[in-house]
This record gives C-alpha cells, structure tokens and sequence, in this order.
C-alpha cells in the first residue's frame, strides 16, 4: 500500500512545485514596479523665469524616460559655496545622475570630479566647467551668442558710437564666454567705444542700479547698452525706461522673460539674443538617462540661439520658443 | 491512431539507433520525452502565432476604437463651442451691448477651457469683450488673415490654428480661436464673433486614453500645425519631429510606419466641422514586448511539463522495468545456484500482468528444477545404499563360514579336488562382487559370478540342485549391473529347490530381445502363493519376512533406480510347478 502513495506524492508535489513559481513569474512581470531612477538637477539659481523654462524642459524629459526629476540650485547666482555644498551632498543621496549648470567655471570642478569619482555621471548644461570628466556640455554657444550681441548691435546704432556693457558674473563660464563673443564682434568697429563694463551678479535691482550709474556717468554721450542675461537685462531696461532714454539709448539683451517681451513690444528695448532654456532641461535629463543606460552622447551641444525683435517675435517658430507652452 | 503508432515507433527507432541504449526504462523515458518535446513545441509554436496575429489585429483595432471615440469627443467639444458662438452671434445687436456684454461674461465665467470671448467689428475693432484687458495697440486685427477670412466667408466657423493671443497686453495665452463673421441685422455691418479656448479640454480629452506604454494621440488642423501633442513644447522647439506631412497626406485608416527601425501603427482620423486630424501612435514593439513576455512564457510553461514530463516518464518506466528488473536479479542469483527463491508477487501487485505471469511462471520452473534436483539426490542416496545393501548381502558372513566350513570339511575328507574348486569358486565369486568398484560389468562376468555361487551352493548343499547356464554369445558382450541374478538364485535356492525330495533344478538363460537383455531365473521349487507373489515387489522397505524376497525386492529397485521404471523384475510363479523370474535391462555396450 505504502508504495502506491509514492507516485501520488510525487506527482502532486510536482504540480504544487510548478504552480507558485508560474505564479511568481507571472506577477513579476505584471505588477512589480520597476526602480525609477533620479536625475538630480543643481541650477545656478533654483527660482527664475530662465530656470523655471530649464525645468519644464527638464521634467518633460522625465516624464517621457521615467525617471524622477529633483530640481535644485542656490537663490542667486553668486551663491557658489552654496553650490558647491549641493553638489557635494549628491554623493551621498540616491541620486543616479546628476546636470549641473555651474556658478563657477572653476571653483566647481573639483567637487564635481568627486561627484564622477563616486560613479555618478555629470551633464553640464549652460554654463560649462572646466573639467573634461564630464560626459557632455548641453547649452547655447556663448561665444556665438556674445558674438550676436556685437553684432545685433552694430546693426542698431551703426559703426560709431559709446557702448556700456552690462554682464552678470566674473568667473561664470557664460558670462565670460559672451564677453569674448561680444568683443570678438566689435573689435573689427574701431569706431565703437566700450565705456564701461559692469557685472550685475544676476540681480535685477543691481544691474537696474548700475545702469543708473552709467547713466550718471555718461549720461547723453551714451548710445546703446548690451546686457548679457535676463536679470541684466531687465535692470538695464527698467533703468533706461525710468530715466526716460527709451528708444535714445538702444538696448540689446539676453534671453526671453516675460519682462523683457514686455519692454521689447514697448520699444524699450531693441533686440533680445535668445536661448533654447527648455532643451537644454530636456537634453540634460536625456542625456544623463542616456548615459546611465550605457548609450553615447555628444560631447558638446549647442542649443541655438537666435535674435528676436519686434517684427518677427510672432512669427510662428519664434512665437513657439518665446512663449513656452506650460503644462497648466 | 496508426500514424501515431508509427510515430511513436519511428521515435523508438531513432533513439535505439542514436543512443544506443537497450534498457527498457531509458527507451521509454527517452520516448515519452521525444513524443512530449515534438506535442509541446507544435503546441507553442501554434499558440504563440495564434495568440500574436490576434494580438497585432486586436491591437490595431483598438487603437481604432480609442481614436473614434476621442474623434466624437473632441466633436461633441468643437460642437459645443460652435454652439457658444453662434449663441453669441444671435444675440448681436447696437443697441444693447450690455446684454452682449454680460453673454460674453457668463460664457467666459463658466468655462476655464475659454479664454477670450470677443466680437470685432468690421474695421476690427474691439465692440465687446470678456475678460477685458489693455488692447495692444500694436496688433492690428484688421490686417490678419483669419478676420479676412471671416469677413469674406460670413457664416462659416474658422478654427484658426494654435497661436500666441496678443490682444491684450501682458497677456499671452496660447489659444485655438473660433472665428465667424455675422451680418448685424441693425446696421447691415459684419460683426466677426472670436471665441478662443485653451488647450486644456482637448488635452484632456487626448491625454486620458492611452496606446500602450509609449503610445499617444495628437491632433493637427487642415494645415498641419499642432493642436495638440503630449510633447507640444518639444516640438516646438525643434527637439523632436513628427511626420505631419504623412499623416496629412493619408486618408483616415492604420498604416504602418517605420521611423529609426521601429516599426509604428499610425491611425488617422478626420474630426467633422474642422478637418483636423486626430492620429494614434501606437508602437509595435510593445505587440511585440507582449509577445515576448508570452514567449517566454510558453517556453517557462514547456521547459516545466518537459521536467515534469521527465520525471514522470522516469517514474512510469522504473515502475514498469522494476520487475523486469527484479525477475533479473532473481534468476542472476538462480544462476550462480541459489533455487531457495520466491519471487513475491503480491509486493508488485500493481505490475502488469505479463510481468505478473512472468514471474509465476518463474517461480514454477524454479520449483520444478529444485524439485527434480531434490529428486535426483534422493535417487542417488537410495542406489548408493541399495547398492551396499547387495554388497552386504554378499559378504553375508553366514555364506562366508558355511563355505570355508565346508572347505575345511572337504580337506578333513581329503577331497582336494573339491576344496581347490570351492577355494577358486569362491576367489572368483569375490573379484566379481567387487568388480574394482565399477557398478556396470560385462554380462559374462555377470555369468561367472553366478557359476562361482552355484558351484559353492551346490558343492555347499551336497549336489541337491543342479544348474544350467545358457547363455546366447551376443548378450555376453553387453553389459550388465553387477550382481543381480546372484539374490534371485538365493532366492530360488532357500525357498524354492532346498526343501524338494527330488533334485532341484536351475536353469539359467540369458538372451537379447530387441533392444533389452533378458536374463531368466527358472526354478522347479514350490513356487510363491499368489498372495505373496502379489506383495513381493513392494513390500515396505525393512519389514521382514520370512520368505524372503528382501533380495527380490532390492534388485528390482537398483535395477529401476539405474535405467527406468520401464525395466526390473517380472516373477511368474505356479505352485508346486516352479517359479520363473525374468530381468529385463537395456542394452549396454
């Protein structure tokens, strides 16, 4: 009797064998949630129209790989130990990648390189570093751009005139790279005169100050400003337009905020050189998803830019990148 | 159920072939894992085509469903704001602009999804609008298209692409406008009535339904500029490129199409009243992802009844070799000559039948032989002590001291003559009894040894007895067990010739009759009684008796023990006539 259960036994315990681990197959490959990875993103400021246009970019990209996107960045520009604090605090995070836009293009190579160190792969996006660790740069030719400016501004006022420059940070690759662009371009125009060049630090109300400090200076004798970014720009803007010089003292800014849409359609200002803040957002994310699953990426990209002034701002194309369709 | 049966056959061979293994249990196994590896991959392999043309259609057909339901979604949508204008436009009128005005305000106040509500006039500019805002005095109405447009084609709803509103400062909304020109009824003037709504209500609409993981829906107008897309802004800034010329340029359906290796189902189709487009992208390699997920499935599925096919094949055919198996081991050890063996049936029970039968069978014939074995040892033991039995019969030490006293009793008389014939006699009676041993003699010997006893009896009996010996030449060479006439004279001589008055007789003959030597004891005594004679043969070993017959008796069974029951003894005997005892023996040369 004893022998007969046996196979009865076996083959029962054959089949309850086979039946949990079918089960366990099947609901890993239904229901288990897979590990979502994190990009982490440290901005040069965590809060400003530009940067806000940068995270749309960048949170689209999440959306579209699947992967968690943490925005984060100092409250202003200057603030570099700040920074670099944050980018040291990824090491120690659950962070699979990380994109930085660096606030120096030195100081914040070396707690980078301890970032990469630690197996987690860099982008930088618009504003470089100066460290060839990084597995790509995502951003607008700043040397071209600059050197748009120049010439959007030869254009405005001619071959001869004063011409006050208004930057934002010595030491941030993007402000020194326009620089380089702008007087690249006018260099060849001995006939305009650089009277100044002041350096804002991303703050509105300081380069709205300085303005009025050149202004104070030069006063009459000036034709024309060139800002460098959104803040200078505005400051400048805001500045001339109180003083009552718009449309005497030309204006060629940098990038596309509200504000400054506003002082373009105004006349307050002439042209505005303008950047692609929600590819750089996109690529960065893409690119660092890209990188984590082993694909290449581009050393170096360049984003465009374009120059914007009243009469084709509505064109379609410029319309689409001047006014970014938000989610809401 | 042949075609089976030859399969199954076929698959035998092969693997008797291939393998090489003769083992009943490795060819079943092997078999029923073969017959189950072919059943289980044309199983697969059907179910796994089946299960993905079925998926591959279903798919394309519910992404077909999913697109006609946004299609009259998005139409009942587009009729409700067809619906919002024209209410707008009957209620146009010079003089009562704040009616028009509150209309305006309710719509605009119930509805998130609609941004501006406004009516220009013919020149193009603002008669009433909700919400109200700083005109911005650089955009001119009058020199757009779509207001053109609406004041040629009077009556008929415009959906002017997606665009940047600017009618207001500071105020820069993207927005679908709805545009229709209306005749004023008062002042025979064009009024154009613009509705504009967000993206928000279509997003919904499109956002909602889903294709598979990557799939998705977008929406473009008659001109291919995009109403809506879940990447809007990525297309806008040129990161990402759709094929709007190709889902322009096709008439509503599914049609595959490849981009970057990748293979897309893209189904169009066209939304009544606007002639937008709504297309599906639905990716085939999701199909296919689900395909593979069935793959492997179908191959976890296989690889599983394979190993439970495995096992129980092993099973089944252990279970059906074990007493193939078994029977082996017991006849291995029949072999090397242990027959204490039984095989127990009852313990495999469950075995087939044949086995079964196999098995009793065998037990039989192990009986059989343990038997016949049992048989022939038995037999061996009684010749041997018969045959001692006549040796001992021989040596009867009475016989011994009646002759030598005889002997002495002749050389008292000094009859020397006599004592050399009794002394030869008895030599002679001697070397024949013991033959060296051997159990068969020639015939003749036989005869000599019955002479030297007769001589020594009759000598011994004072010549009451006379013997004949005839012996035909040809039996003479043959051969003979030793020492049987000599208990059957002693026989004829005690009880049959020694208590006659008149002078016994013995004769002696011995012939050839076909292929049996007959040898014949005949005497003149008193003969047997036929109760008696009944008896003789068979008389229970030991008990005695005092006619004798012990002697009979013994012969007949030595002689039986030796060639067969079909040769021994025969005993005629008539009383006060004589008795004749006739041995039969086979031929022995």
């Amino acid at each position: 009797m004893k022998l007969r259960v046996v196979p009865y036994i076996l083959f029962i315990g054959l089949l309850l064998l086979m039946l949990p681990i079918g089960c366990i197959d099947i609901n890993n490959n239904l229901s288990a949630p897979e590990q979502k990875k994190t990009v982490k993103i440290i901005a040069k400021r965590k809060k400003s129209e530009f940067w806000d246009v940068v995270r749309m970019g960048a949170e689209a990209a999440g959306k579209e790989f699947n992967v968690n996107v943490e925005f984060w960045g100092p409250t202003n520009e200057l603030e570099i130990d700040k920074q670099i604090e944050m980018v040291r605090e990824v090491i120690n995070e659950k962070v699979d990648a990380l994109v930085l836009a660096a606030c120096d293009y030195v100081r914040l190579v070396e707690p980078t390189e301890e970032v990469i160190a630690a197996k987690i792969p860099v982008i930088v996006i618009d504003s470089d570093l100066k460290s060839d660790k990084v597995k790509s740069f995502i951003g607008t030719d700043n040397v071209g751009a600059g050197y748009m400016v120049g010439k959007t501004l030869v254009d405005t006022i001619g071959k001869n005139g004063n011409v006050a420059v208004m930057s934002f940070i010595k030491g941030a690759a993007s402000a020194d790279q326009r620089e380089e662009g702008f007087f690249n371009a006018i260099k060849d125009y001995p006939g305009i005169n650089i009277v100044t060049t002041e350096y804002c630090s991303s703050n509105i109300d300081l380069s709205e100050s300085l303005t009025y400090k050149i202004l104070n200076e030069h006063g009459e004798d000036l034709d024309a400003i060139a800002a460098l970014n959104a803040d200078s720009t505005v400051g400048v803007a805001r500045a001339i337009e109180k003083r009552g010089f718009a449309g005497k003292i030309r204006i060629v800014g940098f990038d596309s905020t509200p504000d400054e849409i506003d002082f373009l359609e105004r006349d307050v200002i002439d042209s505005l050189i303008i950047q692609n803040p929600f590819s750089m957002g996109y690529l960065g994310v893409k690119y660092a998803v890209d990188v984590m699953n082993g694909k290449p990426v581009p050393k170096i990209v360049d984003t465009g830019s374009r120059v914007i002034n009243k009469d084709n701002m509505y064109l379609p194309e410029n319309q689409k990148l001047l006014f970014p369709l938000t989610d809401e | 159920m042949k075609r089976n049966l030859l399969f199954i056959k076929w698959i035998y061979k092969v693997i008797r072939n291939t393998f090489k293994i003769n083992s009943i249990q490795s060819v079943i196994s092997l078999s029923f894992t073969a017959v189950t590896i072919f059943a289980l991959v044309f199983v697969s392999v059907t179910l796994y085509s089946v299960f993905s043309k079925t998926a591959e259609r279903n798919a394309a057909s519910s992404t077909q469903q999913i697109i006609e339901q946004v299609n009259i979604n998005l139409e009942n949508y587009l009729m409700e704001m067809m619906e919002v204008s024209s209410h707008i436009s009957n209620n146009l009128s010079i003089d009562n602009l704040d009616n028009l005005s509150d209309i305006l305000s309710v719509t605009t106040g119930i509805r998130k999804d609609i941004v501006t509500v406004a009516v220009f006039n013919a020149d193009g500019e603002i008669v009433v609008c909700n919400p109200k805002g700083e005109y911005d005095k650089n955009y001119k109405i009058s020199e757009q298209k779509w207001f053109q447009y609406s004041l040629d084609n009077i009556e008929e709803y415009n959906f002017v692409s997606p665009h940047v509103q600017r009618l207001f400062v500071g105020m820069r909304p993207w927005v679908v406008s709805l545009c229709r020109g209306t005749k004023v009824s008062a002042n025979n003037e064009t009024w154009v009535v613009m509705v504009d709504m967000n993206f928000s209500v279509m997003e919904q609409l499109c956002k909602k339904v889903s294709l598979g993981k990557r799939g998705y829906i977008y929406v473009i107008d008659q001109y291919g500029d995009i109403v809506y897309h879940p990447q809007q802004q990525i297309i806008y800034v040129g990161l990402k490129h759709e094929d709007i010329k190709f889902a322009l340029e096709k008439e509503d359906g599914s049609y595959y199409y490849d981009l970057m290796g990748e293979r897309r189902i893209v189904t169009i189709n066209t939304v009544k009243y606007t002639k937008w487009k709504i297309i599906g992208i639905s990716y085939l390699d999701e199909i296919v992802e689900n395909r593979k997920s069935l793959s492997t499935l179908v191959v976890f599925i296989s690889i599983f009844s394979l190993l439970f096919v495995i096992a129980a094949s092993l099973f089944v055919s252990a279970k059906i070799s074990e007493p193939i198996k078994k029977l082996e081991r017991e006849m291995k050890k029949v072999e090397s000559g242990n027959f204490n063996i039984d095989i127990d049936i009852d313990i495999d029970a469950q075995s087939e039948d044949e086995v079964k039968r196999l098995s009793k069978a065998f037990n039989m014939m192990v009986k059989r032989i343990q038997n016949l074995m049992e048989q022939i040892i038995s037999e061996q033991e009684a010749k041997r002590k018969s045959e001692l039995k006549a040796l001992q019969a021989q040596i009867n030490p009475h016989f011994l001291y009646n002759t030598l006293d005889s002997i002495v009793w002749m050389n008292e008389n000094k009859d020397y003559a006599g004592v050399t014939t009794m002394v030869v006699a008895l030599s002679q009676f001697f070397r024949i009894s013991i033959s060296r041993g051997k159990e068969l003699i020639p015939v003749s010997d036989e005869i000599e040894h019955i002479k030297s006893y007769l001589t020594i009896q009759k000598i011994r009996y004072k010549n009451k007895f006379t013997f004949n010996i005839d012996a035909q030449p040809e039996a003479l060479g043959y051969k003979t067990l030793k020492l049987i006439l000599q208990p059957i004279v002693e026989n004829a001589i005690y009880h049959g010739v020694e208590q006659l008055y008149d002078e016994g007789i013995i004769n002696i003959r011995v012939s050839v009759e076909g292929e049996t030597v007959l040898f014949q004891v005949i005497d003149n005594g008193y003969g047997i009684k036929p109760d008696i004679l009944k008896n003789i043969l068979n008389r229970k070993d030991g008990s005695k008796s005092d006619h004798g017959g012990v002697g009979l008796k013994n012969v007949n069974e030595r002689i039986k023990l030796f060639f067969g029951e079909l040769y021994g003894i025969e005993i005629f005997s008539t009383l006060d006539v004589g008795t004749t005892v006739n041995i039969r023996i086979p031929i022995i040369k």
